[in-house]
């Protein structure tokens, strides 16, 4: 049988898929956006971000570059100066790495998360960082290391990624960290969805 | 596939004879290993890759800290609150809620974009502004629907306030009474 045809077919898709597609970030967890009309691009350059999924467990994550991991370097070592947990190089080196998939322990935690191998985090169901009441919103000590150690300066871009079913509560109390620790503008991430036609918004980006 | 076809050892204008033609070799290639490693590149893409695209959605939030004279006042002629509860309940009032409530209206996902635009129409451009309350029921979809819709709208000024004990009553009137607190 001829099967050039069948060939052609094969890697017409599979050239289709090679372009419109993008790889899947590393995520430990499942987060399932809600959409919005914003067409910005999420960026991935210089990005913490923040998650929470509907159990309204929290995690802190990097961007895989440079600057995601400098951040996240600073952050290990300002954790680890303030709350006295002595972290090795080691573990200071697999904060980062873990950091690009996300960290959610609270902070009692973290040594022995950062213990693990690679293999052993990504099978970890990772209990999440508390922020449920204001005297122990670990959030915020996270988020506190990180800008005392770049001296103030807050990464570029600021993502919050939230699920669908987060009870709005969990979103406050993440809001409560960002607000304390001086951030103000941020970013949430949404899937894209069409502006309804006939709408002011439809009518301005048509113009 | 891979037979061999030989031309046929006969005809005029050809070499002349006892020059045999030489039997020509198949030069197609059996595709069917290209096939399958094409089709294991698609395979490997679709469980690999996303398709859609993360969007950014931009956020500001007033810092709390701030003196209450350096804060925004909303003129209240130019205010619509909307209150979001449980199991996707929407309600909305404009202006200032009245104490016998007669201004607090329910309503839906599907219909609060009719009501901000016909609040757009009627109010300044300058006062319009529109105050998000998410009860402690209500999900991050909710919110991020309802700023999506304010969006749509093209309202420009818009807020996320906790919701008052005043405004708790009347959801409870028209609910029925909160579950206690501690339940999800």
């Amino acid at each position: 049988m001829d099967m050039t045809a069948f060939v052609d077919v094969a890697f017409l898709i599979l050239s289709f898929f090679m372009l419109a597609t993008k790889f899947k970030p590393p995520e430990v967890v499942k987060i399932d956006n809600p959409k919005s009309v914003s067409s910005e691009n999420q960026p991935d350059k210089d990005v913490l971000k923040v998650s929470f999924d509907k159990d309204g467990r929290v995690f802190v994550s990097f961007s895989a570059e440079q600057d995601g991991r400098e951040k996240a370097q600073l952050m290990a070592e300002q954790l680890s100066k303030q709350k006295g947990l002595n972290l090795s190089n080691a573990q200071i080196k697999n904060f980062v790495n873990f950091s690009v998939g996300g960290i959610g322990v609270p902070i009692s935690q973290l040594p022995s998360l950062l213990n693990k191998t690679e293999e052993e985090y990504k099978q970890l169901k990772q209990p999440g960082i508390p922020v449920e009441d204001s005297t122990n919103n670990q959030l915020y000590d996270y988020l506190n290391a990180m800008l005392t150690g770049t001296g103030g300066r807050k990464p570029k871009n600021i993502m919050l990624n939230g699920d669908n079913g987060t009870k709005y509560p969990y979103f406050k109390n993440v809001l409560t960290a960002f607000k304390k620790n001086g951030i103000f503008s941020f970013k949430l991430v949404t899937a894209l969805e069409g502006v309804p036609s006939g709408t002011p918004l439809y009518k301005k980006r048509n113009k | 596939m891979g037979a061999d076809v030989s031309a046929p050892d006969s005809g005029g204008g050809k070499k002349g004879p006892g020059v045999k033609k030489q039997a020509r070799k198949d030069t197609r290639v059996d595709m069917t290993p290209m096939v399958d490693l094409g089709f294991l590149l698609i395979t490997f893409f679709v469980f690999t890759t996303t398709m859609s695209t993360p969007k950014a959605f931009g956020f500001n939030v007033p810092d709390d800290s701030a003196k209450p004279e350096e804060q925004n006042e909303a003129k209240a002629s130019g205010a619509f609150t909307i209150l979001l509860s449980k199991d996707n309940h929407v309600y909305f009032y404009e202006g200032q809620l009245l104490p016998d409530g007669s201004n607090f209206k329910s309503s839906s996902f599907s219909e609060i974009r009719k009501e901000l635009l016909r609040k757009k129409d009627n109010t300044p451009e300058k006062d319009l502004v529109v105050i998000v309350k998410p009860g402690e029921l209500a999900n991050y979809k909710n919110l991020v629907d309802i700023l999506d819709e304010v969006q749509i709208a093209d309202i420009g000024r818009k807020a996320v306030v906790d919701v008052n004990e005043a405004e708790k009553t009347f959801i409870e009137l028209t609910e029925g009474p909160a579950p206690p607190a501690g339940t999800k």
